[in-house]
């Protein structure tokens, strides 16, 4: 047998799970296989086979590990405090270092370079357009080939927006900025350097990568005033930065992310009314898992919406609707099957729109046929036809 | 680097690839080490090749193929379980059903729906919410554990006091032998002629059959419902407070009783608003028609108050919701205090509870431990949980000793050896100590009658020497179970 | 502890049913021939009586098995308990766990089959055997006493057993009238009883005052009137299902519910399963090889 791996996982939390089965339902993967290789359970058992008792690094073992979609919906269900989080992203780190060749490791480099970034994505979108790609199935939603620009307009508050969405969903930035202008802030924009957060390469395993964006990030958004973070996904890893790095500087950034809907909430007196508008939209709010289980802060998202429409609750208990990250591009037979459990809860739900804060869902969403907005863009609708 | 896979060659897998899909016959030998363990404290269990059917005929030909290589089966829910009953010896084929979760049928008026045995116990409840139903068996860990293993553990839970454990809620379950046949036991309407094999089969922990089916009653909700939250200044006050209830003559729907201990853990945890200089907090929970509610929410009220209890009653909704959350969210509470815990599961009757859980002290203070002590009071269900932390050496000497001078005492006052978990192989060296060896053997009896070769998870609930001598080298507990 | 078990009175029980012949053992005689009857030369035993500890705070009765029901229903009456068995004049407690029929009240209070916590019986080789265990709650093993219930001790005799007691009920009330069952079934709460027979319903409540108080108008609402006690019942019992399938019953009344239904005429009941057979075939191999306990019976046969 070969000779011992370690995944890199610290030991004190590998033995922090007494397999209680407490968290199973709360993983799309069990609720959707019913397999133990697909729990949180079973997947920290095989780190334990990897890790303390030398088995080898298989083909199941990377199925385990890959078809997790790290929306740590297990975290909160944990009674035992399990962080579930950080011991699949160490056990990626290890298994990209074993995986020279996997195209991720160039891939997720474009994210932290704009230009090129927005240059590919208009390409994308051109070969789009010339039906030359199943968009469908790789999970991509309609690339727009021109975008407006955005200007600040103040410095009260910083609006971090990233790569994909930046390149792909603009307008959504522009609807948020518009409405956090509404409550009365000025919106300042970083520039090229705060690129990317980093999400999508610290779930790849590719944790240098993930160093180095959030150091160019941090950099960029300087000064104390609050970061505010309309991508969940983004905002969940800007405030992790200070358990990432460990520095006084990145813990004293990370306390200054706000999700946009958080920030909104403390000021929804502050915000205009929407009079008789929106009262027929029925909106069902979907959590995104880095909102709901990562950064424990859905609860914004309904209490802002709800100043705008008729807001309804999903009954799924803020299970995860497949897309996470890159996701529902890699395994498109799970991401599928999760999603049908959430079409299946929304059209319980009698919701005629759903808002949904992470353009990962929204997009995986869409695919589907589903009519889904990010939050603030419906608000900004409401508001806009007021004003 | 290449990955590779790593599955052994094996006629049996070959030969259950026939019945089931490839892909529902996992053999790989991590898809098999990871079903090693269920939520038990024993580790090291080792499966077999691991079938996920969704039908009874599937689960039939696993079983057929399983008898063909003289392989044993073990039944597996959610695994959940606490007594390792699910824990495979020697690679067994293992069943799971977690993709037999569909809620087959639900007649309203009749107050009976047919599960498929993987459904998990909450889903059960929500799906027949809408109709004023549930399904009154509430384990603590309802939204995990499914219902075949509900039937298979003979599952209760806080309301299971006035209106029984599972056994009293599921009128019929079709059950796949080992011999290959399919067959119904009891009848859904409820009555059937003949011996109620129904009764004889729940609560066998797998080793008579595998369910396939459950017909369950379904409990119309109660209109009214009063939660009380009493505090005391001692342990046995409280105890007292419990025996004076049921003398009194009421049955609540609920009794539970906290510690100091667990209080203080659930106050940091979630903070439920429960008193953290009480000694011990008792949750009783009356419900039924408005009337009887009343009169007996006053008189436990009363009783309490008579025995220096302090009396909180909840005034709405969302009050009594806050304090089942400090009741419920006492696992995640312990965590904060040390890693891992064992739960213990006895029974005594209800008058000896002060006097026992005084014992149950005195016995983890000369091991050196610490404990906590959450359970169904009412009904006389102690769980006192051991706290430890694994990697501290020696300690599970300690904790073992611990839990069974326990048992012994729980035993000395007329108690039983578990409650609500079961035996599987926690307690199966316990058994002589409550029965003979004609008792036992009567119950092996029970088991050759439904599995006459002893295949279905052999090595669980019975002493090795009350059964044939020849399944002795099977049943063995391989070394490291006792993680 | 409610008294101690394998008392002198118990070994003698077991000496006297030994280890060969075949015995039978005789309660109160109320349902001698339920299930078939014993062969004229079967050797009689009984089994001891009395009640033989009770623990009135805790709610569980050890009573010899030959104890009359109506005897243990008094002792508990004192102290404002009873247990769910039917309480029939003549009976004894191990006949009526032996036989294992509900009484009519089976909706609201549970199955008689759940009464039973522990039971020592004298197995075939004249051994005793002690089952279950003496609290409310218990899966320590396999279940026997639920497979005791209703054997007709074809598995085992009954010596002495322990049983879960309940509250007596502050008051109850039957009512009867002509509404639809399955409209009251849903409207009242928890009901003991509800007995139909096609045209009339019989209900009875019982409970809190206020509550069967309030309980009875809603069911008067709905076309009940009170009444002194439940029909006289039919004397053949058949699965309702069979009941629905068979217009040649005649008279009969339902216990909605239950599953049960009593018939004027004896309807044919379909033939069990061949693997229940065959299951009960292998529990009395099992229990009772020589078949010299209660011979002549069998609990197929018993409707
Ligand atoms: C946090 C926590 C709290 C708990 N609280 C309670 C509680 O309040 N009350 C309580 O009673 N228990 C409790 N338990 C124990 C456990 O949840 C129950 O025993 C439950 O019934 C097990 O269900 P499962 O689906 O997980 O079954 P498993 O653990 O998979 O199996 C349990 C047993 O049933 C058998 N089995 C499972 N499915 C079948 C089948 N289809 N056919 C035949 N045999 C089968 C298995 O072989 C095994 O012997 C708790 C456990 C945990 C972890
Ligand atoms: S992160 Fe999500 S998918 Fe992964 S184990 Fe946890 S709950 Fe399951
Ligand atoms: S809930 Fe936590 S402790 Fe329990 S099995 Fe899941 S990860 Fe482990």
């Amino acid at each position: 047998m070969s000779a011992r791996v370690s995944l890199g996982i610290d030991p004190e939390e590998l033995a922090s799970c007494v397999a209680c089965g407490l968290c199973l339902p709360h993983c799309p993967t069990f609720r959707v296989t019913g397999e133990e290789w697909a729990s949180p359970r079973g997947r920290i058992s095989a780190m334990r086979q990897v890790q303390d008792q030398g088995a080898a690094i298989d083909q199941a073992f990377l199925s385990s590990m890959d078809t997790c979609v790290q929306c740590r919906g297990c975290e909160p269900a944990c009674p035992s405090g399990v962080p579930f989080g950080s011991m699949m992203e160490a056990t990626q780190a290890e298994l990209t270092r074993r995986r020279r060749l996997d195209w991720r490791r160039w891939g997720f480099r474009v994210l932290g370079h704009r230009r090129l970034l927005n240059l590919l994505s208009r390409l994308l979108g051109v070969v789009q357009r010339l039906r030359l790609l199943p968009s469908k199935r790789l999970g991509l939603p309609k690339i727009p080939l021109a975008q407006e620009r955005l200007r600040a307009t103040g410095s009260d508050v910083w609006l971090f927006t990233g790569c994909v969405m930046d390149a792909w969903q603009r307008s959504t930035h522009a609807a948020v900025k518009r409405v956090v202008e509404a409550a009365g802030a000025g919106v300042a924009l970083p520039g090229a350097g705060a690129a990317c957060c980093g999400a999508l390469s610290l779930h790849a395993g590719l944790e240098d990568h993930a160093r180095s964006l959030a150091i160019r990030t941090m950099r960029e958004l300087e000064g104390s005033a609050p970061i505010l973070v309309d991508s969940a996904g983004c905002g969940a890893v800007l405030k992790e930065y200070g358990k990432h790095l460990g520095t006084p500087e990145a813990v004293a950034f990370s306390e200054r992310v706000l999700d946009v809907h958080e920030w909104l909430s403390d000021r929804s007196d502050r915000l205009p009314s929407a009079g008789e508008r929106g009262q027929d939209l029925i909106v069902a709010v979907h959590d995104p898992c880095h909102l709901r289980h990562v950064q424990r802060a859905h609860q914004p998202v309904a209490e802002v919406l709800s100043h705008y429409a008729t807001v309804v609750a999903l009954d799924d208990d803020g299970l995860c609707c497949g897309a996470g990250g890159a996701y529902a591009a890699m395994q498109p037979d799970l991401a599928v099957s999760i999603r049908e459990r959430k079409l299946e809860a929304i059209g319980r739900s009698g919701a005629n729109i759903v808002a949904s804060a992470n353009p990962g869902c929204t997009i995986h969403l869409a695919n589907a046929g589903v009519a889904v907005r990010h939050p603030l863009e419906i608000v900004d609708e409401v508001l806009d036809h007021d004003g | 680097m290449r990955f590779r896979r790593t599955t052994k060659a094996d006629p049996l897998v070959d030969d259950l690839r026939r019945v089931l899909p490839a892909d529902r016959v996992r053999a790989a030998s991590l898809e098999r080490s990871i079903m090693g363990r269920d939520a038990s404290i024993f580790e090291g269990g080792q499966a077999g090749p691991v079938c996920f059917p969704i039908s009874t005929e599937e689960v039939q030909g696993c079983v057929d193929a399983a008898r063909r290589h003289g392989r044993a089966v073990v039944p597996r829910g959610a695994g959940t379980g606490l007594a390792g009953g699910s824990v495979p010896l020697d690679e067994p084929v293992v069943v799971v059903t977690t993709k037999m979760n569909r809620l087959l049928s639900v007649d309203v008026d009749q107050r009976l729906a047919w599960v498929q045995p993987g459904m998990i116990n909450l889903d059960l409840s929500r799906a027949i919410a809408p109709h004023g139903l549930h399904f009154a068996p509430d384990p603590s860990s309802q939204q995990v554990c499914s219902l075949g293993g509900n039937v298979g553990t003979n599952a209760g839970g806080p309301h299971c006091l006035a209106h029984g454990v599972t056994s009293a809620h599921v009128q019929a379950a079709e059950v796949v032998l080992m011999s290959g046949e399919a067959v119904v036991l009891g009848d859904p309407d409820g009555w059937a002629p003949g011996l109620d094999l129904r009764g004889a089969y729940v609560g066998s922990e797998g080793m008579m059959g595998i369910t396939t089916a459950i017909a369950v009653r379904l409990t119309p909700n109660p209109p009214a419902v009063q939660t009380l939250l009493l505090a005391f200044d001692s342990v046995d006050a409280a105890a007292h407070t419990v025996s004076a209830v049921i003398a009194d003559g009421i049955v609540p729907a609920a009794i539970e009783m906290m510690d100091k201990n667990i209080i203080w853990a659930v106050e940091n945890f979630v903070g439920a608003g429960f008193p953290t200089d009480a000694a011990a907090v008792v949750i009783v929970e009356v419900d039924g028609l408005p009337g009887g509610v009343t009169a007996e929410a006053d008189r436990v009220a009363e009783l309490a108050e008579e025995r220096g209890g302090r009396v909180r009653r909840a005034a709405d909704d969302q009050e009594r919701a806050l304090i089942w959350k400090g009741r419920k969210s006492a696992f995640g509470a312990i965590a904060q205090i040390k890693p891992n815990y064992y739960l213990h599961d006895t029974v005594v009757p209800r008058t000896r509870l002060a006097e026992v859980m005084n014992q149950v002290y005195e016995i983890v203070e000369e091991h050196d431990l610490q404990v906590m002590n959450v359970f169904h009071a009412g009904d006389g269900n102690l769980h006192p949980l051991l706290l430890y932390d694994r990697r501290e050496p020696g300690v599970m000497e300690r904790v073992h000793a611990a839990g069974s001078a326990i048992i012994e005492a729980s035993l000395a006052v007329g108690g039983v050896l578990s409650g609500e978990h079961g035996i599987g192989i926690e307690k199966r060296d316990f058994m002589p100590l409550m029965f003979s060896e004609a008792d036992l053997d009567a119950q092996g009896r029970l088991r050759r009658a439904f599995d006459p070769d002893e295949m279905a998870n052999p090595g669980k609930v019975l002493p090795t020497g009350a059964s044939c001598a020849d399944v002795n080298a099977l049943t063995k507990v391989p070394e490291g179970v006792w993680g | 502890m409610i008294g101690d078990k394998a008392g002198a009175a118990l070994e003698s029980f077991a000496a006297e049913v030994g280890s060969d012949d075949a015995v039978a053992v005789v309660g109160g005689r109320t349902h001698w021939e339920v299930g078939g009857s014993c062969p004229e030369e079967t050797r009689l035993v009984r089994a001891p009586t009395g009640v033989r500890g009770f623990d009135p705070a805790d709610m569980t009765i050890r009573v010899g098995a030959a104890t009359p029901v109506t005897e243990l229903d008094a002792a508990l009456a004192e102290v404002g308990q009873r247990v769910n068995l039917p309480v029939l004049p003549g009976a004894t407690v191990g006949g009526v766990l032996a036989v294992g029929r509900d009484d009519v009240h089976a909706l609201g209070r549970g199955r008689l089959r759940d009464a039973l916590l522990e039971a020592v019986y004298v197995a075939d080789d004249g051994g005793l055997v002690t089952a279950g265990g003496p609290t409310v709650k218990n899966v320590s093993g396999f279940d026997l006493c639920r497979l005791l219930v209703g054997s007709l001790g074809t598995l085992g005799l009954l010596g002495e057993v322990i049983l879960r007691t309940w509250p007596r009920p502050a008051t109850q009330q039957w009512l009867a009238g002509s509404c639809d069952p399955a409209e009251l079934r849903r409207r009242l709460f928890w009901p003991s009883s509800i007995l139909w027979n096609g045209q009339s319903v019989w209900v009875h409540l019982e409970g809190h005052e206020s509550d069967v108080e309030a309980e009875a108008e809603l069911a008067q609402s709905l076309g009940c009137e009170p009444t002194d006690g439940p029909p006289p019942l039919p004397d053949y019992r058949v699965p309702t299902g069979v009941l629905e399938a068979d217009e040649s019953s005649g008279s009969y009344v339902i216990q909605i519910g239950t599953g049960l239904a009593y018939a004027a005429a004896p309807c044919p009941i379909p033939d069990p399963d061949p693997t229940v057979v065959a299951l009960h075939r292998r529990l009395k191999a099992e229990f009772d090889p020589r078949g010299r306990l209660n011979p002549g019976r069998d609990p197929l046969a018993a409707s």
